[in-house]
């Protein structure tokens, strides 16, 4: 059974794979370079150097400015969905494919019960996501690992590719497609009807849920406690209000702002990754089950 | 061969009362059936008779809204494995994996079921001449049937069900595919249920005539003794089940 998936997923796992050697070649190539000249502005002085404050403003604006563009906007906007678009590449043919080419009355006329097949099918296939997931977002956290100390990794856009939630993406996308596969029992409606709610309740859960996953805490400003630069918000906040690399500043209050602490990534990673993989488990528990009872 | 051995003195298929719903409608209602073990039997009747639905209840493909189904003595619960490892199958339009090659589908035969013949499956396709490495999409829909034949022989089930397994195909395949399915049934003693509303062709196959319309059973039995009672010929008698007697209902 486990050579039957791996024939019928081989080339999906190739693409998967070439999608991987992509992103390798170009986090290499602008990876090195941003290392360099990391080291060339003597980034890492200035960051030890310095508590609250970061040492060499200068030297930070010019390291920003020039790979700040093309570590942030339409690049990595764009990728965002990307986890998405592999999760219902690989999901929506899994089930929709042997229902539209007729292959179910083969596969499932076989001496192993469809259920079973298709549990196989999915611990496989599972597994070569997650394994796909972590390589992804080991190039892209390597590759980002300058930037990451001057900007911290809470931040959107930045949160979102690297610790646990991208591979969760992935999953959460896979398994709406397999279930709306069987659901449609045509591909590509399914990546269709899948791709749309995964992407409103990734939306939903960044900008709505994520900031309250835990109470927010607040900073009153006093005399000099305030440092930030831009008002403290976002990105290009070096270092934010809170004067500490890594903190997720999320609004200002009268007299402050409210934020999150950067010693909370790891805690918001795996409540993040943990509602993924439980719809995940819900979507692929629902599609084992109507197999199991129904007529296909 | 061993071939019946799950089922003693038991009949290959026996039906009683199978009955299958598809929302309001009735596919197939009240079907009582025996098959003895070692007869070919012919299942005819129109497009949409019910057919597809008796053979994937009698297979464990579909689950029966009421009645049963035994394969052998053995009560066929749809979904099981016991179920589905009775019954090789050859379903309509020979579904395989265009992108693999003989030999994977030989592969994956193996890998799902237990009683997996691969000397049978490799000796079956060197005689027809289907090289074990090309792929599925390059063969010819003659080619194609006789690979999922095969995978349906080499699955060693004591019951083989053909799903209008020569309807797609040129008259020559069709020669060529009958003869096959006739030479594994005389060699191994196989009980072979084959659907197909092309009437000439049964008549050499078929020893046992079931006939189907409008969901339910018509006619069933031997086919000599069918002939016999009803003083017709084969394709006479099938036709006039399949229009009178469909009317008068």
């Amino acid at each position: 059974m486990i050579w039957v998936s791996w024939r019928q997923h081989r080339s999906e796992a190739l693409g998967c794979l070439a999608v991987l050697v992509g992103l390798a070649v170009y986090a290499i190539m602008l990876g090195t370079s941003m290392r360099t000249a990391f080291g060339n502005d003597g980034l890492a002085g200035c960051l030890a150097g310095s508590k609250g404050a970061i040492g060499c403003p200068n030297a930070v604006m010019t390291f920003t400015n020039e790979f700040g563009s093309e570590v942030n906007i339409a690049f990595w906007s764009v990728a965002l969905i990307v986890p998405g678009l592999i999760g219902v590449l690989v999901g929506a043919p899994l089930i929709a494919r042997e229902l539209e080419y007729g292959t179910w009355r083969l596969a499932w006329s076989q001496s192993v019960p469809r259920a079973r097949w298709l549990a196989v099918e999915l611990a496989m296939v599972t597994g070569g996501l997650v394994v796909v997931g972590a390589a992804m977002t080991a190039v892209i956290t390597w590759y980002r690992a300058p930037m990451d100390q001057l900007t911290g990794h809470f931040q959107h856009n930045i949160y979102d590719f690297e610790g646990l939630v991208p591979t969760a993406y992935i999953l959460c996308a896979f398994g709406f497609a397999v279930l709306a596969g069987l659901l449609i029992r045509r591909s590509i409606p399914a990546m269709i009807a899948a791709f749309l709610p995964w992407l409103a309740i990734r939306l939903v859960i960044e900008f709505l849920f994520r900031p309250h996953f835990l109470a927010p805490l607040s900073l009153m400003c006093g005399a000099n406690n305030c440092s930030g630069n831009n008002g403290g918000y976002g990105i290009s906040a070096i270092p934010p209000a809170t004067g500490h690399i890594g903190d997720w500043v999320l609004s200002q209050t009268p007299h402050g702002f409210l934020y999150q602490p950067a010693s909370r990534f790891w805690a918001f990673q795996s409540i993040e990754a943990g509602i993924f993989v439980a719809l995940t488990a819900a979507a692929l528990g629902a599609a084992i089950w109507l197999l199991h009872r129904r007529a296909a | 061969m061993g071939q019946h051995d799950s089922g003693g003195n038991a009949p290959a298929l026996r039906t009683e009362r199978l009955g299958r719903r598809y929302g309001r409608a009735w596919g197939l209602r009240d079907c009582t059936l025996e098959v003895p073990a070692g007869a070919v039997a012919g299942l005819v009747g129109p497009n949409g008779a019910g057919k597809t639905t008796l053979l994937e209840m009698i297979i464990g493909l579909l689950e029966p809204t009421e009645g049963h189904v035994a394969v052998f003595g053995e009560t066929s619960r749809a979904y099981h494995e016991a179920a589905l490892a009775r019954v090789g199958y050859v379903a309509q339009d020979h579904p395989l994996y265009r992108d693999f090659s003989v030999a994977d589908m030989f592969h994956l035969g193996r890998a799902m079921n237990p009683a997996w013949d691969q000397g049978l499956a490799q000796e079956r396709v060197d005689a027809l001449g289907i090289p074990l490495k090309r792929k599925v999409k390059q063969l010819s829909g003659g080619q194609r049937a006789q690979v999922s034949l095969t995978m349906a022989l080499a699955k060693r089930a004591p019951l083989l069900v053909l799903d209008e397994p020569v309807s797609s195909l040129d008259p020559v395949a069709r020669q060529e595919f009958t003869r096959e399915v006739m030479t594994a049934a005389a060699e191994t003693g196989l009980t072979v249920i084959i659907s197909s509303h092309v009437v000439p062709e049964l008549e050499r196959l078929c020893d046992w005539l079931i006939v189907l319309a409008h969901g339910h059973v018509q006619l069933a039995g031997p086919t000599d003794d069918l002939i016999a009672r009803h003083q017709m010929g084969f394709e006479e008698l099938v036709m006039s089940y399949l229009s009178e007697k469909a009317v008068t209902r």
